[in-house]
């Protein structure tokens, strides 16, 4: 229990860095990015919402940095993440108009990828010696190219050659976003390349990753001992694969970390209405509020998701759970 | 001895590592008979080949593994007789059939021989109903119960995990798993070697005890000989895959017959007793992949002689008895004198197996 | 410590081999372009060619002289992020598993901080904040790039390190009163070294595809060229919609190759780690000129009475010496 109160602790405490690290990095760069915005800006917004920049950031006011930080903190509790400058509208309501589509991509891409990976690496770990081995090179290969590449190429070669999945966008144009059918089977329709990218790519790494944990428990006595009992061959496999899959939900911080980076360029690639778009958007614009809500926002899901993924490792690995330390 | 009181029979059993020109051989003809309810010890180094055979004799040995040859039969209880099952000729579903319900095995009480993610008690229940369909749930936890009290553990070991046993206690839960479905014969590798000494007596006297209340028959593996002159009625001692010498335990003991035997016990102090130099064998065991010629032992050997690089000494009896040795020292052919220590006298006869 | 063996899986060797054309395309690309990469002379839009292998993007520049300059920015930032990072992550790693106590508690919470804070986006953050002059130096870029990747290695080896803690080797070392940072660096480091291999490889994967990803977006210095920078002119100007193939295609392949490479040699040094990643036993190719069917199975230890044959009568003839 008390090894469970440490990881919260550590969330609590990262979640807490991060929104730190998000208050001091403008304050701290060199050459006072704010000002340089504020040039930049100059007859292009009205003069209340540089007020409310300057007032964001703390320029021009003689307000100690604590107040500062207090205000912001403040600010952040009540979900007010400021207004966006290219936008022209609260952070917060941006965000959210744009946020399902990325969590569906990425939560169902992750899981999609997490499955198949892991089933297919218990299949190679198995049957390891057999013929499939020679697909490893190019799961090797397919975990190293960058996803963004894999949508690039899916866009050309259904854009060109065959004219089977939509190309841009998560619906079809002129349809209103709702909870109803046309939409609804609009937006997956849309999101299945997108989706294939990141899971053809993402998948590899679960595939490989698997199959040696497998190959590596497969060596152990207690599953020599599962087929000296008797057991029939699914159940051996059954208690191997339940063993060989806890270093991949160990792993799941980083993997995770990664899936989401990879989807965000994804979305890139498809010009797919997520927060992706609106990330690189807002740093080509220099649009800092926005990009500061939108890293809160990927930081905080990655985090929740970690949590989630260490409770579950918690859950299933019971020497977790005496006070050892690992 | 009818048929009726074999468990196991073996002919000419032999292993190879690896297929092809590049394949080694880890096992070379092997033979002997294993009574109902007797023990048989299996006692040499490490890569003598004994972890090899006993796998191999089940099926259970990994690849490279690859069984080159002989028969294995093991006799299944049916009624007063019993049915011969020819475990080479078997496939995966028959073996199925008699694995851990006639034989069954014991590893090393290494963490890792347990499923470190399962409770104690949850092993013992998949076991009894896999194999005993009519059991019910409440019948399979009270039989838990019970066989944990055969090896002195308290029920609440169900509960645990097996990092939360001690080594001991780990061992003593897979010797009750073991005997869960009351086997005909129980093999047990090396499973007091990562054990303190004393537990290791401790063991082998509830394993002695155990044998005598449910009558099963054990092959016991170990390179420490020592242990085996209590617990087992027949020992073989073997040296890069064959059987160097054979004898019953007490005979054995007292009186060895190959140098290598010899030099076995003289690298075991025993608990007790008088004090007397260590002497160890010196050199290494031999590479599988180049066998020395003739004996494999002969570099090793205080002993050796001519005849002994030339050509491997077959396996035959001495004293008219039952024991089984190779080597050139005791061929009345070659004539050799004998050195005092390997030509003791056995002592009565009787008393021989417990 | 173990004597290096030398690689004998293929996979090892191919993955070397294909880091080593790499590494000496690094050195002699910029040498052995046949163009400028930032001419844009040529006719647009040509598919290879004899005077172009890889044709010519909507601009006009020769496609492979692109591949071949850009493959210096790609390769030395992404080795060199991936070392320092890497070199942070020894001493992270290395200080918190030895020393243990309060240190490893505060470097071990300072890991567990930049591991869950996802890198990219932290990094597109960072770099936006920088002054438009600073930003797209690549040498900033393989810092901070640095900076973000140090956390998964220093986890890694901060395990290692505590389970060599307790060796018997250690031991004796403290006992003859060897100083901490002595042991730490000329006893554990050794043994260190097939992990701190392994981890090098994988962040400097790490790095390569993280700058790239920078240079895909456009974040990085749009005057020099790398593999990212080629993807993403190649995307403003929508080439991959225009299924201009050869235009898209070999940055991202190479990028791919790089990373393959990498992974492969990992692949060996994982099999050194581990021995039981060692092919055991025979590929299937091998088993097919040996005649046997199906490969063995677990608990079904084959019976092949033929197979014993050969050995036995070398054992019979006296031996292999």
């Amino acid at each position: 229990m008390r090894v469970f109160l440490r990881r919260i602790g550590i969330y609590a405490f990262t979640a807490w860095v991060t929104v730190t690290v998000n208050f001091i990095l403008p304050r701290l760069m060199p050459g006072n990015p704010i000002e340089q915005l504020i040039g930049k800006l100059q007859g292009r917004v009205t003069p209340q919402e540089i007020e409310a920049i300057k007032l964001q950031y703390g320029q021009g006011l003689n307000q100690p940095i604590v107040v500062q930080y207090y205000h912001y903190l403040d600010q952040l509790v009540h979900g007010n993440l400021g207004v966006s400058i290219s936008a022209g509208g609260p952070v917060s309501g941006i965000l959210s108009s744009h946020v399902w589509y990325t969590i569906g991509l990425i939560g169902v891409s992750a899981m999609v990828s997490f499955l198949i990976g892991t089933a297919l690496g218990v299949i190679f770990g198995w049957t390891r010696g057999s013929r499939a081995d020679s697909l490893i090179p190019v799961a090797t290969f397919l975990q190293s190219t960058p996803y963004y590449f894999l949508g690039l190429v899916f866009v050309m070669i259904f854009a060109s050659r065959l004219h089977w999945f939509p190309l841009m966008g998560a619906y079809a144009p002129g349809l209103t976003p709702g909870f109803h059918w046309d939409f609804i089977s609009s937006a997956l329709r849309y999101g299945q390349l997108p989706l294939l990218s990141i899971v053809l790519s993402s998948l590899a790494g679960w595939l490989l990753g698997m199959r040696n944990m497998m190959v590596t428990i497969i060596g152990e006595d207690f599953v020599l001992m599962a087929v000296a009992k008797g057991l029939p061959r699914r159940r051996v496999i059954w208690h191997a694969a339940r063993n060989a899959v806890l270093p991949s939900i160990a792993n799941l911080a980083l993997t995770i970390g990664l899936l989401v980076s990879g989807s965000l360029l994804v979305e890139q690639a498809f010009n797919y209405p997520g927060v992706g778009i609106l990330l690189l958007n807002a740093v080509g614009n220099l649009d800092y509020p926005l990009l500061q809500g939108i890293f809160l926002l990927i930081t905080f899901t990655v985090l929740s998701a970690n949590f989630l993924a260490d409770t579950l490792y918690y859950v299933l690995d019971p020497r977790t759970r005496t006070a050892k330390a690992h | 001895m009818t048929t009726h009181d074999h468990v196991l029979d073996v002919k000419n059993f032999s292993v190879n590592y690896g297929f092809g020109p590049s394949s080694v051989r880890a096992v070379t003809d092997v033979s002997f008979t294993l009574g109902t309810s007797r023990v048989l010890g299996v006692a040499g180094e490490s890569g003598s080949g004994k972890s090899t055979l006993v796998y191999g004799l089940t099926r259970l040995l990994r690849a490279p593994g690859v069984i080159t040859g002989g028969d294995v039969t093991f006799y299944v209880p049916e009624g007063d007789a019993a049915r011969p099952f020819d475990v080479l000729a078997a496939s995966e579903q028959d073996l199925r059939t008699i694995r851990w319900s006639h034989i069954s095995i014991v590893l090393q009480s290494a963490l890792s021989a347990l499923n470190p993610l399962r409770r104690i008690g949850r092993e013992f229940d998949e076991v009894l109903r896999t194999h005993e369909k009519a059991m019910s749930k409440s019948q399979r936890a009270q039989r838990s119960v019970e066989l944990l009290e055969l090896v002195g553990l308290d029920a609440d070991r169900l509960d645990r995990f097996p990092h939360e046993l001690s080594g001991g206690q780990r061992q003593r839960v897979m010797i009750a798993m073991a005997l869960a479905l009351t086997p005909e014969l129980v093999i047990m590798d090396e499973p007091t070697t990562a054990l303190d000494v004393v537990t290791q007596r401790e063991i082998v006297s509830e394993l002695y005890e155990l044998r005598k209340k449910l009558g099963f028959a054990m092959i016991f593996i170990t390179h420490d000989l020592s242990l085996l002159v209590e617990l087992a009625d027949e020992i073989m001692v073997m040296y890069a895959g064959h059987i160097v010498e054979r004898a019953p335990a007490v005979e054995l003991y007292r009186s060895p017959r190959h140098p290598y035997t010899l030099g076995l016990m003289n690298s075991f102090p025993p608990l007790h007793g008088e004090r007397h130099e260590m002497t160890g064998i010196p050199g290494s065991p031999p590479d599988l992949k180049a066998l020395p010629t003739g004996c494999p032992f002969h570099p090793r050997c205080p002993n050796a002689m001519d005849i002994c690089r030339q050509q491997v000494p077959p396996l035959s009896s001495i004293d008219e008895s039952s024991r089984l040795v190779a080597c050139w020292l005791h061929e009345p052919s070659v004539g050799a004198t004998v050195p005092v220590e390997l030509s003791k006298k056995s002592g009565s006869s009787a008393g021989v197996g417990q | 410590m173990r004597s290096l063996q030398l690689p004998k899986s293929p996979k090892v060797i191919v993955g070397l081999v294909l880091l080593g054309i790499f590494v000496v395309l690094t050195i002699i690309g910029p040498w052995i372009a046949p163009y400028n990469p930032n001419a844009v002379n040529f006719i647009p839009n040509l598919t290879p060619s004899w005077q172009h292998w890889l044709g010519t993007t909507l601009l006009g520049q020769d496609v492979l002289s692109q591949l071949l300059v850009g493959c210096r920015e790609t390769m030395v930032v992404g080795f060199i992020a991936g070392i320092a990072a890497t070199i942070i992550s020894v001493v992270v790693g290395l200080a918190a598993g030895y020393i243990g106590g309060r240190t490893d508690e505060g470097l071990s919470l300072l890991s567990n901080v930049f591991l869950a804070i996802p890198g990219l986006p932290l990094l597109i953050v960072i770099n936006s904040y920088l002054p438009s002059g600073e930003q797209a130096n690549p040498l900033i870029i393989g810092l901070v790039i640095s900076l973000t990747g140090w956390a998964w290695g220093a986890r890694v080896l901060r395990a290692q390190t505590m389970s060599l803690r307790e060796r018997d080797f250690v031991e004796a070392a403290r006992i003859i009163g060897e100083s901490r940072w002595r042991i730490m660096f000329s006893e554990i480091g050794p043994n260190l070294l097939p992990i701190l291999a392994a981890s090098l490889l994988f962040t400097i994967l790490y790095s390569v595809g993280v700058f790239t990803t920078l240079a895909f977006l456009g974040l990085t210095s749009l005057s020099t060229w790398n593999w990212g920078t080629m993807l993403y002119w190649a995307q403003t100007n929508n080439a991959a919609l225009a299924n201009e193939w050869w235009w898209v295609a070999p940055p991202g392949i190479a990028i791919a190759l790089v990373g393959t490479s990498l992974a492969l040699i990992n692949f060996g040094i994982d099999e050194f780690i581990n021995p039981r990643l060692r092919a055991g036993g025979m590929t299937a190719r091998q088993r097919r000129k040996v005649g046997v069917a199906r490969r063995p199975r677990l608990g079904f230890t084959p019976v092949r009475r033929d197979a014993g044959l050969v050995a036995s009568r070398r054992a019979t003839e006296g031996g292999a010496r």
